[in-house]
């Protein structure tokens, strides 16, 4: 059974400018996260992901569904069972939101006073967490002594305190630079391969979801309208959106300005082949195009490392007699996706 | 200058008196706005014990009396303060007018300090498990701390003022040194001798207040 299972979830708010009508910020929302995996949920500003992932430990309550989290209905829990699910449930926030006015150690030791930890076991607890987020000779620092990176640090050692079994990330790396971005991604991930810690990203970067996520939903106006292996996403993005978002790390089948760019500076048909895991090798497409007597050069795209499998797209531009390249086209067809920049 | 030695004692006394009348006035009235501040936040539509009715009749409340200048919210309130304290003279007196006040005033800097704590931090307390209360009393009072310090500062200050200007009407200290030994006696030494230990007073309870604030916010 799924570890956080949401079904036909919907929340709505009244509306700002016109408070008898409501505004949908989730729109019949249905996903089933796994225990143990990273699951990302992307998508553009105001597309409602921090609501939804708001909706699981139930900081908003849904309108209307069902969210089950570790087999328990939240929806109808009462307060005090709430703060029980909360526990269970740590969150890291895109501005950290540490408490200023308490030192590192009291920042991490906070969930472990609210649930009622002795206070021996909360100084080892403490350390431990400490240790494995790196930052030991940090603990009598407070937060605006820290730089970005370490207090998502601390956030992500608070959020763990009480041994949760899922955590939510709204955006947690979004005030990060890439460098220390791609620190904490790799802290995330130790959370989950050594902890088995089920994480729930949100994300308007593909980059991140490309970096840990092992399954995605793509969000538009409180819908998910795409959802899947990170994979099979990238390489074969069924959406509008989806197709923006795997753009932005993947160069694909250039087109508009990019493509008369190309045109201009390489002479011959410009043709694009898409590279997936497993069968497609390169050195195939190249073979045939040797074979057949053609001169080409590659002259645009990218390959990918998606969850330690290949993915992308390579343009080429090919001079020579149009019956050989119409011929090598039919017989790369066999083999991959290939399109002709037109 | 030999009338500034002949009123020492009296001076010593008046310093004393506003001294007396100020503390408690900051006790009471600082304890009470504190409450009142408390309850104005966390009852703001969108706080965390939203609650429309409450915020909207303290709201009013507050926004009558606080704006009244303090010489007639004095006067207005002497009958109030004849049936709580029994007279409306002397300092007790003084203290209860000044609480009143202060407490409207107090209430309204308390309210704007916390919310000033950024929801998020607020957010994420919640997130861990901690109830409505404990956030409130863990979170939201300590994040608000250094600032609430100097706000405090700042009102300490105004009700020196304040005491000053009840003092000539109901009570002692250094307004009504001031005023009967000096400005009514032609006495300018004397006046400035209550100007010197005024602003020495105020001097060291701003100096005071900096330095616990910058105690809390560690800067
Ligand atoms: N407390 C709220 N009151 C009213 N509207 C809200 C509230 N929270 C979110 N919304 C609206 O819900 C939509 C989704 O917001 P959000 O979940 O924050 O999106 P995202 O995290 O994807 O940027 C937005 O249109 C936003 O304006
Ligand atoms: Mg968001």
């Amino acid at each position: 059974m799924a570890l956080v299972s949401l079904t036909d979830v919907t929340k709505t708010y009244p509306d700002p400018s016109n408070r008898k009508k409501q505004i949908a910020a989730i729109d019949g929302v249905s996903l089933d996260i796994q225990a143990g995996e990273i699951y990302g949920i992307i998508g553009y500003s105001g597309a409602g992901k921090s609501t939804l992932v708001r909706l699981i430990n139930a900081l908003e309550s849904a309108t209307s569904g069902s969210i089950l989290v570790d087999g328990a209905e939240v929806t109808t829990m009462r307060e005090g069972q709430l703060r029980k699910l909360r526990l269970g449930v740590g969150m890291i926030f895109q501005q950290f939101n540490l408490f200023n006015s308490k030192s590192v150690r009291a920042n991490i030791a906070y969930p472990l006073k609210v649930a009622g930890v002795p206070r021996a076991e909360r100084i080892r607890r403490v350390n431990e967490l400490l240790a494995f987020v790196g930052l030991t000779e940090k603990a009598r620092s407070f937060p605006d002594q820290l730089s970005g990176g370490q207090k998502q640090r601390v956030g992500i050692a608070r959020a763990l305190a009480t041994s949760p079994r899922i955590l939510l990330a709204d955006e947690a790396t979004s005030a990060l630079d890439p460098e220390t971005t791609h620190e904490v991604l790799g802290l995330l991930k130790k959370v989950n391969q050594e902890l088995g810690i089920t994480i729930i990203v949100i994300t308007h970067e593909m980059d991140v979801i490309q970096q840990i996520a092992t399954r995605v939903a793509v969000m538009e106006n409180g819908r998910v309208i795409e959802d899947g292996e990170v994979y099979s996403v990238f390489s074969n993005p069924q959406h509008a959106a989806t197709r923006r978002f795997v753009s932005t790390v993947v160069r694909g089948i250039p087109a508009g300005d990019e493509l008369a760019v190309l045109r201009q500076r390489h002479p011959g048909r410009i043709f694009t082949v898409s590279i997936l895991d497993g069968d497609t090798g390169q050195s195939r497409v190249f073979e045939i195009l040797t074979r057949a007597g053609l001169s080409f050069e590659l002259i645009y795209g990218g390959i990918n490392d998606i969850q330690g499998r290949t993915f992308g797209h390579l343009t080429i531009a090919v001079t020579g007699a149009d019956a050989a390249i119409e011929s090598a086209f039919a017989e790369i067809s066999a083999l991959t996706e290939i399109v002709e920049a037109r | 200058m030999d009338d500034v030695i002949k009123y020492l004692p009296n001076l010593l006394t008046a310093t004393w008196e506003t001294l007396y009348i100020v503390s408690f006035a900051l006790l009471i009235g600082g304890f009470f706005g504190l409450i009142l501040g408390l309850v104005l936040y966390v009852t703001r539509p969108g706080n965390i014990l939203e609650n429309r009715v409450i915020f909207a009749i303290l709201n009013i409340i507050v926004n009558i009396f606080r704006p009244i200048p303090f010489l007639i919210f004095l006067v207005a309130l002497q009958p109030l303060t004849r049936i709580v304290i029994g007279t409306g003279n002397g300092n007790t007196a003084m203290v209860f007018t000044m609480s009143m006040a202060a407490m409207f005033g107090i209430s309204r800097i308390v309210e704007q300090n916390l919310l000033t704590v950024s929801p998020g931090v607020i957010e994420a307390a919640r997130s861990v498990g901690a109830s409505r209360l404990r956030v409130i009393f863990t979170v939201i009072l300590s994040e608000a701390l250094g600032p609430l310090i100097l706000g405090y500062t700042f009102v300490l200050v105004a009700i020196v003022d304040m005491s000053a200007l009840a003092g000539t009407i109901a009570g002692g200290g250094l307004g009504t040194f001031a005023l009967e030994y000096g400005y009514r006696a032609f006495n300018d030494p004397v006046t400035i001798a209550a100007l010197v230990a005024v602003i020495i007073l105020v001097q060291i309870i701003q100096f005071l207040g900096n330095w616990l604030a910058r105690k809390v916010l560690r800067r």
